[in-house]
């Protein structure tokens, strides 16, 4: 890929979204568009030839490479693309079943995980295992050709708008917890399932809790081999990560110094020398952090594995909003007691939010354990989970003999 | 634009890495250390051969007008093994006198410090304000600790006219000029207490403020350079401990209070180099950004640094506190380097003044 045809590339997605997509900061944010619109844009965006550009032609993709995912990454940063009920089809099961799935599993699904007509969402963590995805208990046990699935995920964004999701279950409790896991395709339609929002701190309900009760799944509903799908749930948050980690936030997120540097104008609260300080020391480190995620693009671009450094970037990224929202305290001073301004709200709302950084994608202690371990190269945790057998580990707050 | 390095720059790491490890090793600052030289001249005389002395250097002066960024891969090179030497001085020196408008001065004085034969030293111990003063051509005053100056042939003195800054130079052996060694915290920094009284110089032409400016944002990206070289001689020298030592039946690196520890540094160092690498880009290709991501490096990277350094300390245990170890000279060089140019507070408040000013 030459620099000439990155930049062709960057020219005639920008070309396309200025006649398209909103514009960021416009009444039209992200996700807030109905499920109707959003799946009409992505079928437009289809047609143009911007979704799937590095997914191979055969599955409906582009065929392309990074650069071009990267330029077009770079045109669409001005743009609020009403995309987000797509964002974990695409970046997380997608690519997944890309590397792992069956032909027919790849020609029945990626087609329409491209143009937008199925919603997939993924179905991994439990409440008794958030950072140790491991030590799942929902099973799925064997009946006849096909399995039956019982038990509990949550977390699950989209679940509620959701066709299918990518489903990790215990099929064999008898050996060690990794060794005992299947990833399985789930109908969310299907007799069993059962979805309810999960209201977070903030107040709003942004995720959901699924229950599971005797779903009957295929036989052709797994994901690579039975018993592996430790393997590909790794696959799955490895993409998971560096979506996250080299996600660059906008310019108008309501932590971001632009928007809280301004903030502190308006209420006044910058002529503090102190306010102004804490705000250039935001200043540093948000753009440090930027930087780095520049540097992780240019490297993928350069041909360059990211590799476990994307866990440098979620886990720098989420100190980053816990920082900011001490800057932000300050910015607000006493209307973060209690203001009626709409801004100030925002500002509130996404200091409310920050904490929950630090723990979706994998906590920043998981994260320090990678950077640890594949970064540094230093030696595992020995844990006695590695070798016995998943029956006789203890799990959760659960106390078992 | 590109942050990261090219094929030019990735060699020239390569031969400044090989000339640290086979001629300047830390048992060359030991040497140092017992003999109370500043600098090995022999050393000294490669670093010059090497093409360092001259990188910002233009052609017609005799450099290799090379660029900062290569400047800075360099000085991360020396950093990261504690070379003793006046490169920094000669470069702070040489970077303002290409910011004044004084052709005669710059041709006087460059293509010395381009050879490595003129030790030349800029006297500003912080950022920008001049503590002495002329009268006419005749200076008196005092700044301390200044680079090299115990060395230096020329030294370049902001001093206060009336309510202007001015640079002068001022030859080594002045009358009235008084130079005397103080003993420096880092074993590889030589800073000496510059007295005038009365001393002859030669008023230099040109914007004095703006070429002062340009130099504290220079300081910022060469001794940010150089700190992320010795943080990441840290992180490397601590994380090889942590995979050879054990204890409680495992190597410590094995415990989450050692690898989280690591961790949080090699997270921080990450976002350092990315910060370094774009303030060297911006001082070749973007002047107007240089000041901004100048001072965002040196944040990104002073503290850092010294939690860097500390933890190399903790985490080797007994053995990084003796004086055979080579934690304590890197916790030294940390320290002063923290304070040189600006410390901390002075480093958030020139941001908080950048920033303003945008």
């Amino acid at each position: 890929m030459s620099e000439l045809s990155g930049t062709d590339f960057r020219n005639r997605a920008r070309a396309w979204l200025e006649q398209n997509a909103p514009r960021r900061g416009g009444e039209q944010e992200p996700g807030r568009a109905d499920i109707a619109t959003q799946k009409a844009f992505q079928a437009r965006l289809y047609d143009a030839g911007f979704a799937g550009i590095t997914w191979p032609k055969e599955y409906g993709g582009q065929g392309l490479t990074n650069a071009e995912q990267i330029a077009f990454g770079q045109a669409a940063r001005d743009f609020a693309l009403p995309v987000g009920a797509f964002v974990i089809g695409l970046g997380m099961p997608g690519p997944t079943i890309l590397e792992l799935g069956s032909e027919e599993q790849k020609k029945r699904y990626l087609p329409k995980v491209l143009r937008g007509e199925e919603i997939w969402c993924q179905l991994f963590s439990e409440p008794s295992g958030g950072s140790d995805v491991a030590a799942l208990i929902t099973t799925a046990v064997r009946d006849g050709d096909g399995w039956v699935l019982n038990g509990q995920k949550v977390w699950t964004s989209g679940a509620q708008y959701s066709d299918y999701g990518a489903v990790i279950a215990r099929t064999d409790p008898t050996v060690p917890k990794h060794n005992g896991i299947t990833m399985f395709i789930l109908d969310m339609h299907a007799p069993g399932v059962t979805v309810r929002p999960l209201k977070v701190a903030t107040g709003a309900a942004p995720f959901n809790e699924v229950f599971f009760d005797q779903v009957r799944l295929p036989a052709d509903a797994v994901i690579g081999e039975v018993n592996d799908g430790w393997h590909a749930a790794v696959v799955m948050l490895r993409n998971e990560r560096v979506a996250i980690g080299t996600m660059a936030a906008p310019r108008t997120s309501p932590l971001s110094y632009y928007s809280l540097s301004g903030l502190a104008a308006r209420l006044g609260t910058d002529a503090d020398d102190r306010v102004r300080r804490k705000l250039a020391e935001l200043y540093a480190r948000e753009r440090s952090v930027q930087l780095f995620g520049q540097l992780l693009r240019e490297e993928a671009m350069a041909g360059r594995d990211p590799g476990p450094r994307g866990s440098v970037a979620k886990l720098a990224g989420a100190e980053l909003g816990v920082f900011a929202s001490q800057v932000a305290a300050e910015v607000l001073g006493p209307a973060a007691a209690a203001s009626d301004r709409d801004e100030v709200r925002a500002v509130l709302n996404a200091m409310i939010s920050a904490p929950g950084g630090s723990i979706a994608g994998g906590t920043n202690e998981i994260q320090r354990n990678i950077i640890g371990e594949r970064v540094l190269g230093l030696a595992k945790d020995p844990g006695v989970d590695r070798s016995t057998p998943f029956d006789q580990l203890r799990v959760g707050t659960l106390r078992r003999g | 634009m590109a942050l990261i390095l090219n094929e030019d720059e990735e060699q020239f790491r390569e031969s400044v890495r090989r000339f640290v490890a086979e001629r300047s090793p830390l048992t060359k600052l030991r040497e140092l250390i017992s003999s109370g030289q500043p600098f090995d001249t022999d050393v000294w005389k490669q670093l010059s051969a090497l093409g360092l002395t001259g990188l910002i250097i233009p052609a017609e002066y005799g450099g290799a007008e090379a660029g900062y960024s290569i400047l800075s891969v360099a000085l991360t090179q020396l950093g990261a093994g504690l070379v003793a030497s006046p490169l920094l001085a000669g470069m702070l020196a040489a970077g303002t006198l290409l910011r004044l408008d004084d052709q005669q001065a710059r041709t006087r004085l460059l293509s010395g410090i381009a050879s490595g034969e003129l030790t030349a030293t800029l006297a500003a111990a912080g950022t920008g304000t001049a503590t002495v003063r002329a009268n006419g051509d005749a200076l008196t005053g005092e700044i301390t600790p200044v680079l090299n100056a115990a060395q230096a042939d020329v030294l370049l003195i902001p001093a206060v006219d009336g309510e202007a800054v001015v640079l002068f130079e001022v030859a080594a052996g002045a009358p009235g000029l008084e130079v005397t060694p103080l003993p420096a915290l880092d074993h590889s920094r030589s800073l000496a207490r510059v007295r005038l009284d009365g001393v002859p110089g030669t008023r230099l032409a040109g914007d004095a403020a703006a070429a002062l400016d340009f130099a504290a944002d220079l300081a910022n990206l060469a001794i940010a350079s150089e700190q992320l070289g010795g943080m990441g001689a840290c992180l490397e020298m601590t994380t090889e401990y942590a995979k050879i030592r054990a204890a409680f039946g495992r190597p410590i690196g094995a415990f989450q209070g050692v690898k989280h520890r690591l961790a949080e540094l090699r997270t921080t160092w990450e976002l350092a180099r990315a910060a370094l690498r774009d303030a060297a880009r911006a001082a070749d290709e973007r002047p107007a950004d240089f000041p901004r991501a100048a001072s965002v490096a040196r944040i990104a990277v002073s503290a850092s640094y010294v939690d860097a350094a500390v933890a190399t300390i903790q985490l080797h245990g007994g053995i990084g506190f003796t004086w055979e170890h080579d934690a304590h000279l890197y916790h030294k060089n940390a320290i002063s380097q923290h304070t040189l140019f600006g410390g901390p507070g002075k480093q958030l408040d020139r941001l908080t003044a950048l920033l303003a000013t945008s």
